[in-house]
């Protein structure tokens, strides 16, 4: 059972629209993997809508109406969007993963695996923003060096089980660290696979995460 | 349509007249999807467009991008109003997320590049799915044995529409002919019903 949610000003900021691409990816697979925290989504839309939307507003000009009417009605249909829903694995080390729907839709941007050091590996997501977000996999028996974040990062178990100091993490189980918690995190008997998004803190304009920590600099170049 | 007022004494006749309105509101995109009624359309135009154009001037601060996200956002409805599912949610609230998608891509149109992941691809709100649009289709996130477990504790309205469609496998139609109510409601008490369900599934979970 997934006991690590986002917090309820995150899924806030979420619903708003108002994360990130990389944070919104990650909170988006996570959405899809608890019932809970999408209950709480469909929720706060609710509630965003009625902040936004429901307060009695001036009438548009009439011309204003007639034009957008007439523009609209000659208008060519969107393109149709097709969500593949369809099963996604992606295959490492010969072992298969399933992906979460919203992954699996994005499944052409990932990226190949290269090893980093150890037994880490990592896929970058092309998500053509200037946030940088990853798929990290680790190996049994893996260590990541104590490090600490320029930004916040927003981690997400899509399958296994990491530790650090704090707790272990499972399928599911979000973590957002921001600059001032230290961690190291590493696997035992199983390995674990996650999706990871470094930004700097909650801004979604502020673009560019900068890391100056070496060792951050090798998960996200 | 008829706009609300927030007093707080008006509370009990704002909540009849917000689901009065979700309810035509609901009606005229059926109308549009079903007729693509040019006069339905107009009618929920007029409703949501000052209110979208209110929502675009405060989060962008420029009349002209609110205009547009009024624009696209309508366009929106006007071509996808066959996805609008009823027991999602209700309609201002789909229109809203369109909305919030539309805005989220705008604010990063200036520095647009072409593989740029856009809320379509976040929250894929407008994507066609399979199932019939006249048949109701079954939030995957809840199983049958969760429903046949907590169904019994719905409200009778409910839970006698939930009997028929789940249990009985009876369409959304032959509901509403048996019981002699309207579609609309037969929908409307699915949603409600799900929603419960959800919430009696994760409080037991
Ligand atoms: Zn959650």
């Amino acid at each position: 059972m997934i006991k690590a949610h986002p917090s309820d000003a995150m899924l806030y900021q979420y619903a708003a629209g108002d994360l990130s691409p990389a944070l919104s990816l990650v909170m988006a697979t996570h959405i899809d993997m608890c019932k809970h925290c999408q209950q709480k989504v469909s929720e706060l839309e609710e509630r965003l809508c009625e902040k936004h939307l429901v307060n009695e507003s001036p009438a548009l000009a009439n011309h204003d109406c007639q034009r957008m009417l007439d523009a609209i009605f000659a208008s060519e249909a969107p393109e149709q969007i097709i969500c593949d829903q369809g099963p996604a694995m992606i295959t490492l080390e010969g072992k298969r993963f399933h992906l979460p729907a919203t992954l699996a839709n994005n499944a052409d941007r990932i990226g190949d695996w290269s090893h980093m050091v150890g037994k880490l590996w990592r896929a970058p997501l092309s998500i053509g923003s200037d946030d940088s977000i990853n798929l990290i996999y680790m190996e049994q028996g893996a260590q990541v060096p104590e490090h600490t974040h320029r930004g916040v990062e927003a981690t997400l178990v899509l399958n296994g089980t990491f530790n650090d100091e704090f707790d272990s993490y499972h399928d599911g189980d979000f973590i957002l660290l921001d600059a001032s918690r230290k961690h190291s995190p590493q696997t035992q008997m199983e390995d674990c696979l996650t999706l990871a998004a470094l930004d700097a803190p909650l801004h979604f304009t502020s673009g560019i995460s900068r890391l100056l920590n070496p060792f951050s600099s090798l998960f996200f170049r | 349509m008829q706009s609300v007022s927030n007093h707080a004494s008006q509370r009990k006749v704002m909540k009849g007249a917000q689901s009065d309105s979700a309810e035509r509101a609901a009606q005229l995109l059926a109308n549009i999807a079903e007729t693509k009624s040019r006069e339905a359309f107009s009618e929920l135009f007029s409703h949501f467009a000052p209110k979208l154009q209110a929502y675009g001037t405060r989060q962008f601060g420029n009349e002209q991008t609110a205009m547009d996200l009024v624009q696209e956002t309508m366009t929106n409805v006007w071509h996808k109003a066959h996805l609008f599912k009823p027991d999602r949610g209700s309609p201002s609230t789909w229109i809203f997320t369109i909305a919030r998608n539309i805005r989220f891509d705008l604010l990063r149109k200036n520095k647009h590049r072409k593989d740029e992941i856009s809320a379509d691809e976040l929250w894929p709100i407008l994507a066609e799915t399979n199932d019939d649009p006249d048949d109701y289709s079954l939030d995957s996130s809840i199983l049958m044995q969760e429903i046949s477990a907590y169904y019994a504790r719905l409200p009778d309205a409910q839970r006698e529409v939930v009997e028929k469609i789940y249990i009985e496998g009876k369409s959304q139609q032959e509901v509403s002919d048996s019981l002699g109510i309207p579609l609309g409601t037969v929908k409307s008490r699915t949603r409600l019903a799900l929603k419960k369900l959800k919430e009696l599934i994760i409080e037991n979970d």
